[in-house]
């Protein structure tokens, strides 16, 4: 009888470990079928595990050293990249697709993080938020070898003689740290910012005034860094790193490089913290913790340093102390002492405040493709995707809202031009504007050049200085016409404006590319998610 | 020939039941206990030979699910054995909510200290808010407030390159329980004494405009502990944690360790309280774990790897063995944390 027992019990363990095996190898399966439809911006390595992780743009600079480690241990990891703030956002939905996040700042994954399912977070590395100035204009501004104010930056900004490209307060760490900043010092650096210190008319006009002098905006911090080496500017708000990593392109190119100056009553910290999304699932927390320990282990602390970021318990190694030269004004051992953060609700009065009134108003020309191919499905998605950004109170949930001044200006097309359409402020007009984009009817060919002609010979009606300009392109297929129209309206105009393009269907990426290049701006991927897409680009103005 | 190849095959079969019957029988007199845990208490409960003690001494394994002192008593304890916070004001409420529980006792005690470096913990001496003896330092709670209340810079107390005014970094005391135990010791120090319900209302403005000048708080104790120790002194100049997080992370990490501990200080508050982790037993399961917990080996283990004190008052063993200087043998000035009635005040006001 008790070996009778015993047997049984035996088996029920064996069949317990066949049960386990099986399920184990249903995991891998299942994670490489996700894994090869996933719509992530990077894939590192080509394991059967996968670590799928939410991250900020900045740490695409990182790619290499994920790689190796990939490579390393048979780990496929697929990067996907957004916004702090769209990483805060995501945090607090139910479903999240990905096992780590790993935002800019500890603060959006804490304000996220609603239903604490975010384990083992640890910073992997810090990097203020700097100002970076061509050297020689720091120089004439008398910003080299002492200590600068966010005050001192905002004269010279007054008087004229300094313009800068920042990423968007609502959608980037690195922009909202900068206006946050920005505020204190207008405010005459209280303790901390209170929802009354908001209220201000004389705060609201110092700031508006502020923002006149940004030439460009960007809804990344890395791909700002990337517009700015493609452009022509004279300084921008980011990460040391990525002032850093800007200037060995530039000394490369044989160019000025960019001195940093550290606004002493204005910093702020970016701490990188890598954080796991508890889903039940050991394996893949195994997997978390082993890539995390790497990335702390003192070896690749070192590498991660030599990308310009001041990462480990002590500060910058001996070692790595060429990466942070003097001559470019980096202090690599300077207290980093930063303002201190509203809390979460004045915090979040704060991103509505710059979004609805304070940031320098857009001027989006939306030329949306309505020719036959995008009959049916095609049309839909874009009137519901127009609808998120429209339609204000769905724009509110992202930090999209039109502000008051702004003006949108709508051109469907299709073979040719089929009308245009304006609205200037953030009610009744923007409204109409979506009335018009669900309404209208689709057929006939594709020329999206001459849209995107159009819509520069509008432009031609504004004074662009006081806007943030873009063009917005939306196609589903190959386009006829020429781009050599599109360029003579570009030379008509005589004024940077980028012309962001979301691709959709079957439209021809060298196409979109050649007008992204030509123009300083980029092509976003609308096939996966078309609302998602009109998202960001609407981040990027 | 092919009798030779059954006779294998049946072996390996014999040998592999041997192999599962071995685990599975050793699975069945292990008892798993279920039951919220404080993030603090992670280490010690995930610790190896901690896990051993219980399984082979005692056949327990605990399963955790992490969770907030204060909000794990009104959670949803269906198919819990215990709960385990992080101090006793939880068992107040616990009492006030549930009744008297199966059975609770105190098995862990660390003090609320402050974290600095060396140059500001030098700057606090100078400037008479703190005092070193015998390699000890000790803050004066009442000095400490009235600086911050005054609005005093750092600059002031001869830190010009921090900017702002003097603040202790604490967890957000609504949500996380080192920050809610911090806002005690405060209250405690604006009303001279324990703070209870007569003298409480007078001082919560006092105590609001504080904390109110902190902006922005972490929710965890081990993050902001994270962040203190990697963002450098200007980020995190002066923060409140437990003593027993530097302890641990001592041990844990002997490597890092040995770079930062010329800079790292800790520093008692005068008075200060007690975090005390008391367990408490839902139900006769839940119960058989307090000896457990109570064992010689994983009470000297909770200390030396993971720094709780066990008793009040005297350190369980030599407070030379975790490497960091300045560790007290004995914690004499404490003062009890206010009334689970008083904290109420005091977390609706700060809320």
């Amino acid at each position: 009888m008790r070996k009778q027992a015993r047997l049984v019990r035996g088996v029920a363990a064996l069949l317990l470990l066949a049960a386990a095996l099986s399920l184990l190898s249903a995991c891998s399966l299942s994670d490489l079928a996700a894994g090869g439809q996933s719509g992530a911006d990077a894939v590192l390595g080509s394991g059967t595990r996968v670590l799928r992780i939410l991250s900020g743009s900045e740490n695409a600079e990182l790619e290499p050293i994920l790689e190796e480690y990939a490579r390393d241990a048979g780990v496929r990891i697929e990067m996907t990249y957004q916004g702090s703030l769209d990483i805060m956002r995501a945090l607090g939905q139910e479903d999240l697709a990905y096992d780590a996040v790993w935002p800019a700042s500890s603060l959006w994954l804490n304000v996220g993080d609603t239903g604490h399912r975010v384990k083992h977070a640890e910073s992997i590395s810090i990097t203020p938020v700097v100002f970076g100035i061509r050297k020689s204009l720091a120089e004439s501004l008398g910003f080299v070898g002492r200590e600068v104010s966010v005050q001192d930056l905002l004269d010279a900004i007054r008087a004229g003689s300094l313009r800068f490209c920042m990423t968007s307060a609502t959608q980037s760490n690195s922009g909202a740290s900068a206006y946050i900043g920005f505020l204190y010092a207008l405010l005459g650096n209280p303790d901390v910012i209170t929802e009354e210190d908001l209220q201000s008319e004389t705060l609201k006009t110092q700031v508006r005034e502020l923002f006149s002098g940004v030439d460009r905006s960007s809804g990344s911090s890395d791909w700002l860094k990337d517009m700015f080496l493609a452009g022509d500017y004279d300084a921008m708000v980011n990460y040391e790193c990525l002032i850093i990593q800007a200037n060995e392109e530039l000394t490369a190119r044989g160019e000025e490089p960019l001195y940093v100056v550290y606004p002493y009553d204005g910093l702020s910290i970016a701490d990188s913290p890598l954080g796991y999304v508890d889903a039940g699932d050991e394996a893949k927390e195994e997997l978390f913790l082993d890539l995390q320990a790497y990335l702390l282990s003192e070896e690749t602390q070192s590498a991660i340093q030599r990308t310009g970021r001041r990462s480990s318990y002590t500060g910058v190694r001996e070692e790595n102390r060429d990466v942070f030269p003097e001559a470019w004004g980096l202090q690599p051992d300077r207290v980093l002492s930063p303002i201190r953060m509203p809390a979460a609700d004045v915090l979040f009065a704060c991103l509505n405040l710059y979004q609805t009134e304070l940031r320098k108003p857009s001027l989006s020309v939306y030329c949306l493709d309505y020719s036959g191919s995008m009959s049916g499905e095609g049309n839909e998605q874009l009137v519901s995707a127009m609808e998120q950004i429209l339609v204000q109170e769905n724009a509110a949930a992202n930090f999209l809202q039109a502000s008051q001044d702004e003006v949108n200006i709508l051109i469907p097309f299709n073979g040719e031009v089929i009308a245009t359409y304006s609205a200037v402020g953030n009610g009744q007009e923007l409204e109409d504007l979506y009335r018009v984009v669900r309404g209208q009817e689709v057929g006939g060919g594709t020329d999206m050049y001459a849209a995107a002609a159009e819509g520069l010979r509008l432009l031609q009606g504004y004074d662009l200085t006081q806007y943030t300009p873009a063009l917005i392109l939306l196609t589903d297929g190959q386009s006829g016409g020429s781009f050599s129209e599109f360029a003579q309206a570009y030379a008509e105009l005589g004024q940077e404006v980028p012309v962001f393009s979301i691709m959709f269907g079957n439209a021809d990426e060298e196409q979109l590319q050649e007008l992204a290049q030509y123009t300083n701006a980029r092509v976003f991927d609308g096939r996966e998610d078309l609302t998602a897409a009109f998202r960001s680009v609407k981040g990027y103005n | 020939m092919k009798t030779k190849w059954i006779g294998l095959a049946i072996l390996a079969v014999v040998i592999v039941a041997a192999a599962g019957y071995a685990v599975f029988s050793a699975n069945a007199q292990v008892l798993e206990l279920n039951g919220y845990l404080g993030g603090e208490k992670i280490g010690l409960l995930e610790d190896a030979e901690v896990q051993e003690i219980f399984r082979s001494r005692y056949h327990l394994s605990l399963d955790y699910a992490r969770a907030g002192s204060l909000e794990m008593i009104t959670a949803d304890q269906t198919g819990m054995n215990y709960l385990f916070p992080s101090n006793q004001t939880a068992l107040e409420l616990y009492e006030q909510v549930q009744g008297t529980p199966y059975r609770s006792e105190i098995v862990l005690n660390t003090p609320i200290v402050l974290y600095t470096r060396a140059q500001v913990a030098e700057a606090l001496v100078g400037a008479g808010i703190a005092s070193a003896a015998d390699g000890v330092y000790t803050v004066d709670m009442a000095a400490l407030v009235a600086c911050i209340e005054q609005g005093t810079s750092w600059a002031e107390i001869g830190l010009p390159e921090l900017y702002g005014d003097v603040a202790v970094g604490t967890t957000d005391p609504t949500k996380s329980n080192s920050g809610n135990m911090f806002a005690g010791l405060l209250a405690n120090t604006l009303c001279g004494g324990v703070a209870d319900e007569n003298n409480v209302e007078a001082i919560l403005p006092r105590l609001q405009a504080i904390f109110q000048r902190l902006g922005y708080m972490e929710n965890s104790s081990s993050d902001l502990f994270d962040q203190f120790l990697k963002t450098g002194m200007g980020a995190k100049p002066l923060i409140a944690g437990y003593e027993s997080q530097l302890l641990e992370f001592a041990v844990q990490n002997p490597d890092t360790w040995a770079q930062i501990r010329d800079d790292i200080v800790l520093l008692y508050p005068t008075p200060t309280v007690w975090s005390s982790h008391v367990y408490i037993a839902l139900d006769e399961a839940g119960a058989t774990a307090i000896d457990a917990l109570l064992d010689e080996d994983v009470q000297r283990l909770a200390w030396e790897k993971h720094g709780f004190r066990t008793g009040l008052y005297d350190a369980p063993g030599d407070v030379g063995q975790f490497g960091v200087p300045g560790i007290a043998e004995e914690i004499t000035q404490v003062a009890p944390m206010p009334d689970v009635d008083t904290m109420d005040r005091i977390i609706a006001a700060l809320s």
